[in-house]
């Protein structure tokens, strides 16, 4: 897995590629809450994503209750066709936010 | 009541100053004999004896031999058989002897002082023991200054020698405790040796792959595994009786026996009895050994077995197991039973396997306590069928290993047909062991992705299978290892239209309920991983695990092109 951030105006948009399974996913986690814990608004770039497990999924379940506590903005952008199934199958899909492209959800 | 006077004062004191002194020369002493022999020296000056002497029992004669001397003459080495004399009457009674005249005494026997010329006037002997534990006794002569000892010097004389009888128990058990330390490094060293004994781990192409698991120290097991000039490849397997340095000498020397006669009789059953008769040349009191002999021809796929009271080899054929019974008495219980030689029986792989085995795999215990038996046995050698020999054989032992089932050496033996294989039997089955860590779950779905192709799942089936087989071994890593080390099974097949995933752990039995999916409607982390198996699959059950160890899952998916 490779996590990149970049900051455009108040959102930190967070690019993640390859495989984010159990031997990443504390990584991810770790990164998310750090940005929660600073309020920011956060958009995750998922077009590069090959695979997503569940403890993947976790992370992301858990930005998500973080953000709508905060009050923050936490969308996920670009879902490559595996996260896609992966989030249909956990009928999650109907709980995140998700743009179809990065520019989209950064705009809000 | 006496008053004691100044000098008696005196006396004690530097009595309890010389008990102290030596009391503590005991306590440090490396070198007893020289020791006792300072002590004694000590102890005659100190009561003003003209001669002293120190005997120890001896328990393989019975004897008391005198170990320290002190005076005129030199009696160091003497033996006293049991029966008269002052010395015995002291050990016997268990008590201080004063004879204030040793003439008018009839136990006196006056035999040293007729060899000797020494005039022997008054005799204080006192025992060395400890809670009835007699080990001698300290003997003075002659008080000097033409008096008798007195009762006090017997008190004396008493408490000494008690402390050092006492000294003595204690520097015995010291160098007990030495020598066993040097026997169990003895131990160490001797299954090193036999371990480097041990054939190598072999070519993956080879047909026959053995492997040893030592329980613990040195092990009576060994195998052999001995390619002939023709091609042929020669194997044993054996087992001797007992434990500890003698089995594990008889065990090398069985095993060089066989690599050596392998080379020049012709067939396993003539190797036996050559065996048995070199076994006989050297006494083996009561130790005896069970072993099979075979020889393999790999252009036939033909085995030639000879038994000597081992195990009945297993042959996994198409239709199950089949144990090859024929045998023998083991090797070296007597001469005349090998004197026409050692039956031998043929056995046509046919594309099967043949097991060999020592009693430690079939009396490995299973997490409930019982025994593995042989049934356990097969069914875990089915349960790892698929994979490789070696790693077979390797995934049999760390099963019954890492659920610290073992409770003696295990060495496993199995000769397969390596010929190729002619009725299309290739089913593609694919089984692999890998460490249970988040780190192997990316080679784990590579591994699954290629499978699934060849086994005929089309391409979005092969992405579900590779998510419900990550989701499953994550299962594995975090509730059954909890994190801590641990190995897994994969295995994937396809019966008929079904594509049947079996994985496998050697953890505790993890309890179903608790990795149960979550209601979906509740969104939080976690409980994920079971939802996404079961949405996929058609089918996912926890399976009685073969002999009951570890966990098995089965996941079913029926392929539709």
């Amino acid at each position: 897995m490779k996590l990149h951030t970049t900051e455009i105006g108040e959102t930190t948009v967070m690019a993640l590629a390859g495989d984010v399974d159990l031997s990443h996913s504390p990584t991810l986690r770790k990164a998310l809450m750090e940005l929660m814990f600073q309020r920011r608004a956060v958009v995750v770039d998922l077009s590069a994503v090959t695979y997503v497990d569940s403890s993947g999924i976790a992370g992301l379940v858990e930005a998500y209750q973080m953000a709508r506590k905060n009050g923050t903005s936490f969308t996920l952008a670009a879902i490559s066709d595996p996260v896609g199934r992966v989030l249909r199958l956990a009928r999650l899909d109907r709980v995140f936010t998700i743009a179809d492209t990065v520019e989209a959800a950064v705009k809000g | 009541m006496p008053r004691t006077t100044a000098a008696q004062d005196a006396e004690t004191s530097s009595h309890l100053d010389l008990m102290i002194e030596m009391t503590s020369g005991f306590a440090q002493s490396q070198d007893m004999e020289a020791t006792l022999r300072l002590g004694l020296e000590r102890v005659a000056a100190r009561l003003g004896a003209e001669a002293a002497s120190l005997f120890l029992l001896e328990p393989d004669s019975g004897e008391l031999v005198c170990h320290a001397c002190i005076g005129p003459t030199e009696v160091t080495g003497l033996r006293l058989a049991p029966g008269k004399g002052i010395v015995w009457r002291t050990v016997d009674l268990d008590t201080p002897q004063l004879v204030r005249d040793a003439r008018s005494d009839p136990d006196f026997t006056g035999a040293i002082d007729a060899a000797t010329g020494f005039v022997t006037r008054s005799i204080l002997c006192a025992p060395m023991s400890f809670r009835g534990q007699k080990l001698g006794a300290i003997e003075l002569f002659n008080k000097q200054g033409g008096h008798a000892f007195t009762t006090a010097d017997g008190q004396v004389l008493r408490a000494l020698s008690m402390s050092s009888a006492l000294a003595l128990i204690n520097s015995r058990l010291v160098a007990a405790a030495a020598e066993q330390e040097g026997f169990r490094r003895e131990l160490a060293l001797a299954s090193e040796i036999q371990r480097a004994m041990l054939p190598p781990p072999q070519a993956p192409a080879s047909p026959i792959h053995g492997i040893n698991l030592p329980a613990r120290g040195v092990s009576g097991d060994f195998f052999e595994i001995l390619p002939l000039a023709d091609g042929r490849i020669a194997f044993a397997i054996g087992d001797v009786s007992g434990k500890g340095m003698n089995a594990a000498l008889l065990m090398t020397k069985t095993a060089s026996l066989f690599r050596c006669l392998a080379k020049r009789e012709d067939g396993p059953g003539r190797i036996l009895a050559a065996i048995d008769s070199e076994l006989h040349e050297t006494g083996l009191a009561g130790m005896f050994v069970t072993m099979v002999a075979g020889i393999l021809d790999p252009a036939s796929g033909r085995v030639v077995l000879a038994n000597a009271g081992h195990e009945p080899p297993l042959l996994r054929g198409r239709d199950g197991f089949h144990p090859i019974e024929d045998g023998m008495p083991p090797l070296g219980i007597a001469a005349h039973l090998f004197a026409d030689g050692c039956p031998e029986s043929v056995v046509d792989l046919d594309g099967g396997a043949l097991y060999l085995f020592t009693d430690g795999l079939t009396e490995a215990r299973t997490l409930d306590g019982a025994m593995l038996g042989s049934h356990g046995a097969t069914s875990l050698l089915d349960a790892f069928a698929a994979m490789p020999a070696a790693e077979r054989l390797a995934a049999v032992m760390r099963s019954l290993d890492e659920v610290g089932s073992l409770r003696d050496d295990v060495t496993l033996l199995v000769v397969e047909d390596g010929r190729p294989r002619a009725k299309g039997a290739a089913t593609g089955a694919f089984a692999r062991c890998y460490a249970a860590r988040p780190e192997t779950l990316g080679e784990i779905r590579a591994a699954v992705t290629r499978t699934a192709g060849e086994l005929g799942c089309p391409p979005d089936m092969a992405q579900d299978m590779v998510m419900a087989v990550d989701e499953a071994c994550q299962n594995i890593i975090r509730h059954a290892y909890r994190g801590g080390e641990g190995h897994l099974i994969l295995h994937l097949d396809r019966q008929d239209d079904l594509l049947v995933i079996r994985l496998m752990d050697f953890a505790p039995p993890v309890e179903v309920a608790k990795i149960n999916p979550r209601p979906l409607d509740e969104v939080r982390p976690g409980g994920l991983g079971t939802h996404l198996m079961r949405s996929v699959m058609d089918r996912v059950d926890f399976l009685p695990p073969p002999a009951g160890i570890g966990n098995l899952l089965q996941m079913v998916k029926r392929i539709t092109p």
